[in-house]
């Protein structure tokens, strides 16, 4: 006998997370033509040339990892869904991932030549650290891998790989150049910070009901994987910020956020607090909201769409 | 230097950023963010300033290499400079705040022509202000100086970063311009804007005259474009004209609600609206009548009409007839095309565009008019929604030259920092010295490329007398923002500014033996402005607020009197006198919390083009009295309205209202608040503004501004 096909029902939950993290996700949202980044054309003329391509290199690189969870990451861990409303959420995920990987594109062509983007997509394609970490989660992607296993890569490459590259922008936008771009990746970076928490979530639960042996095998493999993907994102770090003298701040960064990938798996620190003491000036400025702004800026990171709910009577009472 | 765990080696951005993150036992790291401002001046600014032996020196040099105007120093004897800037000097000037030093430095203070080297302080700017406001008046130049030194008075950013300089902006901050149904109206303003823009300020311009999309052309149906392609235009001409390349110019733009092509207008703000008809950096404001809260209270459709059709039917544009007035009669007209939607619809959509975009600005029109002391109808309002202004059609030539030269509305701005304005030694005199720079300004300045802005400017002498750092005052006062004491404070004060700016403007008339055109024909000619000052009082009843005031001298309803009747026997000089702005960059520099409203945070994230992200305290706050300083979205939208309706009462033009909401507040939400801010005589509203908390667990770890 043939098992009939469901209709979603979101009126019946089976996790109340999915409902909360869809509502986020929808809520925020977003697309690159929002953010005026031609406004960016002055200060990215200020640049050194060599600054001008570590950025274009750093976006290209960014670019490489949204497309992979864009195709392959999200949609490989549907099947593993356990309620159709999480199949519902990663849709959502790749979706917004597509936009990510697309919003590069957006920054490229206001700020840069065609030639510059072109050298630097070869760039990517001939780098081997960047090809290393993105196929050593691709592994994990393949088709008959273990779901958990599927889970901790992508949450590893949501949570920690994004932010070698995150850094730099953050770091312009703290001296003051490149500011709507920054807009524009802290919109990245405030979907990439649930996307991250929401399979770590979904990976603690599955966990949960799992043999203590199997769970020590899972975690095992899990700082198996980050000591590997660590090893690859050092020499990845070196080779593209030794040249402004950054590498030592930006390892930083990735140690907290190794962590930050860790905890959202329900593991401890890797880390500890010494080797996580990131610029100040950086951390501050990866908080999306509460920013204020003149209308000589940008629009900010702080709007989302709103619910409509209708007026009544008793509200127009004058 | 480690004793508080601050390293020493960090540099100021990054001491300033450890403001937005607590220290190991959940303090706010203030002394970080005054070790910023330390090592901002010794690891930067010391080493980049050029050095000079002394005041003589100096000022030879910055005339000889033409960075000052020497008209401005020529009018004062050598000895009299000397004594202003000693005396300058002698205050001891610091900046509490990183922001503001940092602020100063970046935007506001004279550099060498290569941007590297620094060749004013502090101190210099505000003397070459004064110096150049004063006009050699020795003595007022005196007044001037103490004034904004001592951070009672703030000019707007315009005249405080140019004022003396030889290659410099205009002194004015903000322009309104009117455009007419015709093409020479609509070319005549791109250019307008494009001048304006260039020469520093904000452009405000109003399209509700405008034939919508559709409407004929020379009798042909379904040929005009409508407002959107004129919005386009307008906005590319901003993004092109910027100001030296420091900065965009920035645009406005004002329609009526019963405009045909209101949603169209509102809709280039959508999320996934397309390209061709987004606008992205123009700003956008609704001017809504009463009638279309009266039409929503009773849930019907609102009519909108076309401008076209009115202008034939009543020979006006359709800005200079009230919709209110005349609504019942065009809805019978059937010369009038016109088409309807639902009114609660149109407000519940004004909210969701809100919602994406914090846009669309309100003014309530007929609140505006009739609050309005002038003669002459307000139909816009600009970049800030705090001017309101009447203004007055031009006709042109085919060659853009004046068939009739009407007039456009220039304002030039500056703000009392409350807390200062209090502690200082004479209340009276320090309005009346910031309403003698304002005017200056407004005899100083003649715009010649726009010709209907200069006519406006001398025949009105307008400005804008704002204030700002409410929140700090009152929270230093341990007073809480919105309380009946706070609201009661509010009033008491703006009543009393009121006074001191009418006196000041009629002591103005009498020195200069000349009014503002059509005084006669005002409601202070005619004495009744004066009636809500004369038959009551607006003096302290709470203990709380009758404290605060202490050693203040309020002005009594036998003041009044007097003042009526100077006013109705010699005029006044000013046809406008207040308006509060919101106040972004003064405040920081002046160590303000902005405008009259309710601090965004705690620790304000601040973005700006040209300086990036820094963070900012509010003004008197320590880990000690943190509770009085609950931020906009806690003390939310009811309290911020009352606070703003016992102040616009005493101020003749607007004030700049953003409302707060969390982004799980609905449309509805919004709705309601614009519903109550009309019934308490409110008559704008500038930005709506959301705060998403994080995701729990996805919160940056110990940040500021993002967990309280």
């Amino acid at each position: 006998m043939k098992t009939p096909l469901r209709a979603i029902n979101w009126n019946r939950l089976e996790d109340e997370k999915d409902l909360e993290v869809w509502n986020r996700l929808t809520v925020n949202f977003w697309l690159p033509e929002k953010v005026p980044l031609s406004n960016d054309v002055q200060s990215w003329a200020t640049l050194r040339p060599e600054e001008r391509e570590l950025t274009i290199r750093v976006f290209t690189g960014l670019t490489l990892l949204d497309t992979v969870q864009n195709t392959i990451g999200a949609p490989s861990m549907m099947p593993d869904a356990q309620t159709p409303h999480e199949e519902a959420v990663l849709s959502n995920i790749s979706f917004m991932e597509a936009v990510h990987a697309r919003s590069y594109s957006s920054i490229f062509s206001t700020l840069c030549l065609t030639k510059e983007v072109d050298e630097a997509f070869r760039w990517s394609e001939e780098n081997p650290h960047l090809q290393a970490k993105a196929r050593l989660i691709l592994e994990e992607y393949k088709a008959g891998s273990d779901p958990l296993k599927r889970k901790i890569a992508s949450v590893f490459l949501e949570s920690f790989l994004f932010y070698s590259g995150f850094y730099l922008p953050m770091y312009w936008s703290s001296r003051a150049k490149l500011t709507n771009t920054a807009d524009l990746i802290r919109l990245i970076i405030r979907d990439e910070a649930v996307h991250g928490y929401y399979i770590g979530y979904k990976y603690q639960r599955a966990l949960e009901k799992l043999p203590e042996a199997r769970r020590q095998e899972l975690k095992d493999f899990a700082f198996a994987l980050i000591f590997d993907l660590y090893d690859i994102e050092q020499k990845y770090t070196a080779e593209l910020y030794d040249g402004i003298g950054l590498t030592e701040d930006v390892k930083a960064f990735l140690h907290y956020n190794a962590n930050k990938a860790l905890q959202n798996l329900g593991y401890e620190a890797l880390f500890p607090p010494a080797a996580c003491e990131v610029n100040p000036a950086i951390m501050a400025a990866l908080s999306p909201d509460s920013e204020n702004h003149d209308f000589f800026s940008g629009s900010g990171s702080s709007y989302v769409i709103g619910k409509a709910v209708a007026t009544e009577d008793e509200d127009w009472d004058f | 230097m480690l004793d508080d765990g601050v390293k020493a080696e960090l540099d100021y951005h990054a001491l300033n950023a450890m403001l937005n993150l607590y220290d190991g036992e959940g303090r706010i790291r203030f002394d970080a963010d005054r070790k910023a401002a330390r090592q901002y001046f010794l690891q930067h600014v010391n080493q980049n300033t050029v050095f000079f032996h002394n005041l003589d020196e100096k000022l030879r040099y910055l005339v000889d290499e033409g960075y000052y105007e020497p008209e401005v120093l020529d009018q004062y004897s050598k000895n009299f400079q000397r004594a202003i800037w000693d005396a300058a000097y002698l205050r001891k000037f610091r900046f509490p705040t990183f922001l503001g030093a940092f602020k100063y430095y970046t935007s506001y203070t004279l550099k060498t022509r290569d941007g590297q080297r620094y060749l004013e302080r502090y101190e210099d700017r505000v003397v070459m202000v004064a110096l150049a406001l004063a006009r050699g008046d020795e003595a007022l130049a005196m007044r001037f100086m103490e004034e904004i030194l001592s951070g009672r008075f703030q000019p707007a950013t315009p005249t405080f970063l140019n004022a003396g300089k030889k290659s410099r902006g205009e002194l004015i901050s903000c322009f309104l311009l009117r455009l007419e149904d015709n093409m020479e109206s609509i070319g005549r303003s791109i250019n307008s804007a494009l001048q304006l823009s260039k020469r520093g300020g904000g452009v405000a311009l109003m399209l509700t005259n405008l034939r919508e999309a559709g409407a004929p052309i020379k009798g042909i149906e379904n040929q005009s474009s409508g407002v959107i392609p004129v919005m386009k235009l307008l906005e590319d001409s901003f993004s092109y004209a910027n100001q030296l390349g420091a900065r965009q110019g920035a645009g406005a733009v004002y329609l009526n609600a019963h405009h045909p092509d209101i949603l169209r207008f509102l809709d280039t703000k959508r999320e996934n609206a397309d390209e061709k008809i987004r606008i992205k950096t123009l700003s956008l404001g609704v001017v809504i009548p009463d009638v279309t809260f009266e039409l929503a209270k009773k849930n019907e459709d609102m009519y909108l009409f076309s401008p076209h059709d009115v202008e034939k039917v009543y020979g006006l544009p359709f800005s200079e007839i009230s919709v209110t007035e005349k609504y019942a009669e065009m809805v019978d007209d059937k010369r009038i095309k016109k088409r309807k939607i639902n009114a609660r619809e149109f407000f519940q959509t004004i909210a969701e565009i809100q919602f994406e975009s914090g846009y669309p600005y309100i003014m309530f029109e007929d609140t505006v008019n009739r609050a309005n002391p002038v003669h002459g109808r307000i139909s816009m309002s600009n970049l800030c929604s705090e001017i309101l202004q009447v203004n007055e059609a031009s006709e042109f030539n085919e060659d853009l030259s004046y068939a009739h030269l009407g007039t456009d509305i220039s304002c030039n701005l500056g703000s009392l920092n409350i807390a200062a304005t209090m502690d200082g030694p004479d209340f009276g005199a320090t309005v009346e010295a910031a309403i003698r720079a304002l005017t200056a300004v407004s005899e100083m300045s003649s715009i010649e490329a726009v010709p209907s802005i200069r006519r406006g400017n001398d025949e009105a002498h307008a400005v804008g007398l704002g204030q700002m750092n409410l929140h700090g005052f009152l929270a230093r006062e341990r007073i809480h923002y919105g309380s009946p004491e706070g609201i009661e404070f509010t009033s008491v004060y703006f009543a009393a500014v009121a006074y001191h700016a009418i006196r000041a403007s009629n002591l103005l008339a009498q020195e200069k033996g000349h009014s503002f055109r059509d005084f006669d024909k005002s409601k202070y000619a005619n004495g009744s402005f004066f009636d809500k000052y004369t038959s009551r009082d607006w003096l302290p009843e709470l203990a709380d607020v009758a404290r605060v005031f202490e050693g203040v001298t309020l002005p009594t309803r036998a003041d009044w009197e007097a003042l009526k009747a100077d006013v109705m026997a010699h005029g006044l000089y000013n046809r406008n006198l207040q308006a509060v702005p919101p106040t972004g960059s003064i405040s920081y520099i002046n160590n303000s919390t902005s405008s009259i409203h309710p601090i965004v945070a705690k620790i304000e994230v601040r973005k700006e083009g040209k300086i990036g992200r820094v963070y900012y305290p509010a003004a008197f706050m320590s880990n000690d009295n943190l509770e009085y300083y609950r931020d906009a979205y806690e003390i939310g939208p009811d309290a911020i309205i009352d606070t703003y309706a016992a102040a616009t009462e005493h101020v003749d033009q607007g004030l700049s209202l953003t409302l707060f909401f969390p982004a799980e507040a609905t449309t509805r939400d919004i709705n309601r608040a614009q519903i109550h801010a009309w019934k308490k005589g409110i008559k704008t509203i500038y930005y709506i503004r959301l705060r998403q908390t994080a995701l729990e667990g996805t919160e940056v770890q110990g940040c500021v501004s993002c967990t309280l």
